[in-house]
């Protein structure tokens, strides 16, 4: 197995485009490490680099503390599962999975040896003399699978490899890449835009916007303590409902209440004990800050308790296990300066309720609101103030 | 099954009967219906092949068999295929045609490797592209003629040899008979060079980039990943320039013969191709000529067959 270690690592192509900037990243030893981001942020040019199929164009990759800038990718000792899956059309799966071997001059009861396992692991079995063409995409993405365990590398390297799948196969694709890279202990860097993904896979998660590394941390982490705007309106579906707000002192002037939140019309305290946590609040008070509340974060008054706001509701959405309210907040919600412009009309936030909620359209709901979850981020950086 | 399901399941079976047969009828009338316009839609077809290929295929046989100036035609019969083939210069030339057959390896392997060069997009190869491509879009007749220059006694070729101090094995390559066809065949070659170069780059960029890349991850070098990789997914490409240089070097070479060689010295550079000119355009025999264009016909339709078997729908290849 293998430490995986990016230093500034820079990619910057030709015609000029900075693909990555500057990214610091190590992986540890076994470790699952998802990059995740929007499509273009450069998460499979950075995988790229690693792999060695992508130069770099300033910083060190390391593999096991080695320099591996230089060093072609087929001496890097790694496997890599491409988004096409990169079969050889013209071997079958057996061949397509001893292939590497092969060209290792393993010996050929080696192979054979490895070659069984993987199948019997990835339930292959039945297929080893078809050529890829014969096989369903669920199949194909398993020989690809297979095609990286009987290397046996030091490290795995997986772009988007169930992008091509259908929604239920990607589900149970999923749970085996998990399973799979447990058992086997294998350090693996994992490429996906999709954040359900890369929450569930990972044991930490780097997200990256156009080409910088926001944050990284465990999925737990990374929901619930975002370090910026990105990553809060990233991770997370619905998303974050991000406010433009205002932090200003409780009660009277001069007086000694707690700070609290303004937005439109509504008011919110803040918890003395998270006002106690970050002391940061005080530079903050009466400045304009952007304020984050999670769906599930927003209840029916009615079933939950907290302070209440009050929202005229505009949708209600049943999804089975819980009811999305959609209500107008009063205020324009926050739009980032990179947004689209047709964000910018949703001055409304999403509550995820109890299904037993009665809720209903067109009525003004009392929604609680969970403070002590509340975010709070600086309006000009996009950096969170409780970090 | 109790009695009332029983009794409605005897009723439901004959109306499913009667709907089976009727749909199956219906079914048998399209079917008809669609068979009798494709046969009508290809008519108009057919007739076109059959006028221009099965007639004159046909009266080329006819005339075959045949002493025909031109003019009148009197009937010798099959017996002109048994003197044929005892004809010791009709061996000849099918031996220099098969001799140019041995050209049709480098005609394809030399393009191969240039395509895979140019592929690598190393610096300038847009002006490389042109460069090989050029052969192609210059007619044969200007071909033949730089290719007579360049090997005559004081051509170009001899010009180098004299400069790099092998002046001594100079030689008239186009006075020999064995050397006027190393001549043709190597002429052959570097007329193919920019098709077969153009076929191959085609097959290349249709190629999955993430293949070679997975091979590289795989461990193969370059090498290894241009024959374990790129060449067997090129399969169907080479079979495809195969066919059509085999073609070539036994139909489309007249212009180079009759601008170089004029099929000589002696039956040198006469291929079969040249054979049916000189016989049916200089001695007038039109039935002779005949009779070589059906047996160039019966190779080349060998051959077709040969391009049919190997180029199969479904033989594993991919690309």
């Amino acid at each position: 197995m293998a430490q995986i270690e990016l230093e500034s690592v820079t990619k910057e192509f030709p015609d000029g485009t900075t693909a990555v900037s500057s990214l610091d990243l190590a992986v540890g030893d076994g470790e699952l490490l998802v990059l995740v981001g929007p499509s273009g942020c450069g998460k499979t040019t950075a995988l790229r680099m690693v792999a060695g199929l992508e130069d770099v164009t300033s910083g060190t990759i390391s593999i096991d503390g080695r320099p591996v800038n230089d060093v072609e990718p087929r001496h890097r000792d790694i496997a890599m599962v491409f988004q096409s899956y990169a079969l050889y059309p013209h071997l079958s799966v057996y061949d397509n999975m001893a292939f590497s071997l092969k060209y290792r001059r393993a010996a050929k009861a080696e192979i054979r040896q490895r070659v069984a396992e993987a199948a019997r692991i990835l339930e292959l079995e039945p297929y080893l003399q078809r050529k890829p063409r014969q096989l369903s995409g669920g199949q194909r993405q398993r020989v690809a699978m297979g095609r990286a365990i009987v290397r046996q590398p030091r490290a795995f390297l997986m772009d988007e490899p169930l992008s091509n799948l259908d929604a239920k196969l990607r589900v149970q694709m999923r749970a085996e890449i998990a399973q799979l890279q447990r058992s086997l202990g294998t350090t693996t860097i994992y490429v996906t835009h999709d954040q359900t993904e890369a929450m569930t896979l990972g044991t930490r998660v780097a997200v990256i916007s156009g080409g910088v590394l926001q944050q990284v941390a465990a999925p737990q982490e990374l929901y619930r303590r975002p370090a910026n705007l990105f990553v809060a309106g990233f991770i997370g579906s619905p998303p974050m409902n991000l406010i433009d707000a205002r932090l200003e002192r409780g009660g009277a002037a001069g007086d000694d209440a707690g700070p609290v939140v303004v937005f439109g019309p509504h008011r919110l305290a803040i918890p003395p004990e998270v006002v106690a946590a970050h002391p940061a609040f005080e530079r903050y008070l009466g400045e304009a800050i952007v304020l984050g509340i999670r769906p599930e974060h927003l209840h029916d008054a009615a079933i939950a308790g907290g302070p209440v706001i009050k929202l005229p509701v505009r949708l209600r959405e049943e999804l089975g296990s819980e009811v999305q309210v959609h209500g107008a907040i009063g205020t324009a919600a926050h739009v980032s300066a990179d947004a689209a412009d047709d964000l910018r009309s949703l001055a409304t936030i999403v509550a995820r309720m109890d299904p037993r909620t009665k809720i209903a359209e067109g009525e003004t709901a009392e929604i609680a609101v969970d403070t002590a979850e509340l975010q709070f981020f600086d309006p000009a950086s996009g950096d969170s103030i409780l970090a | 099954m109790s009695l009332t399901e029983a009794k409605t399941a005897t009723a439901i079976r004959p109306a499913v009967r009667r709907r089976g047969r009727s749909g199956r009828a219906a079914h048998s009338r399209l079917s008809r219906r669609r068979r009798r316009a494709g046969i009508l839609l290809s008519l108009p077809a057919l007739a076109l092949v059959v006028a221009l290929i099965g007639i004159p295929v046909g009266q080329a046989v006819y005339y075959s068999m045949t002493q025909w100036n031109g003019i009148t035609a009197t009937w010798i019969g099959p017996s002109v295929y048994t003197a044929l083939f005892k004809d010791p210069i009709f061996w000849r030339v099918v031996e220099n045609n098969a001799l140019l057959l041995l050209a049709v390896p480098f005609a394809i392997g030399i393009p191969l490797v240039i395509a895979a060069l140019l592929n690598e997009h190393v610096r300038g190869w847009r002006f490389f592209r042109s460069v090989y491509f050029l052969p192609t879009a210059i007619s044969w007749v200007v071909i033949g003629m730089f290719a007579q220059r360049f090997f005559a006694a004081t051509g170009v070729l001899n010009n180098l040899l004299s400069h790099v101090g092998f002046g001594a094995s100079a030689t008239d390559m186009l006075a020999g008979e064995h050397s006027a066809l190393v001549a043709l065949a190597i002429t052959f070659i570097w007329s193919m060079v920019g098709t077969n170069t153009i076929i191959f780059l085609t097959g290349m960029a249709t190629l999955d980039p993430t293949l070679t890349e997975a091979a590289r991850v795989d461990g193969l070098s370059r090498t290894q990943i241009f024959f374990r990789v790129t060449l067997p997914l090129l399969t169907r490409f080479i079979q495809f320039s195969f066919v059509i240089t085999v073609i070539s070097a036994f139909s489309a070479l007249f212009s180079l013969i009759f601008v170089m060689t004029s099929g000589g010295p002696g039956f040198g550079t006469t291929t079969l191709e040249f054979f049916i000119y000189q016989a049916g355009f200089q001695q007038v025999q039109f039935g002779t000529a005949a009779l070589y264009g059906v047996v160039l016909f019966v190779i080349m339709a060998i051959a077709g067959l040969v391009q049919l078997r190997l180029i199969k729908p479904d033989d594993g290849g991919g690309w």
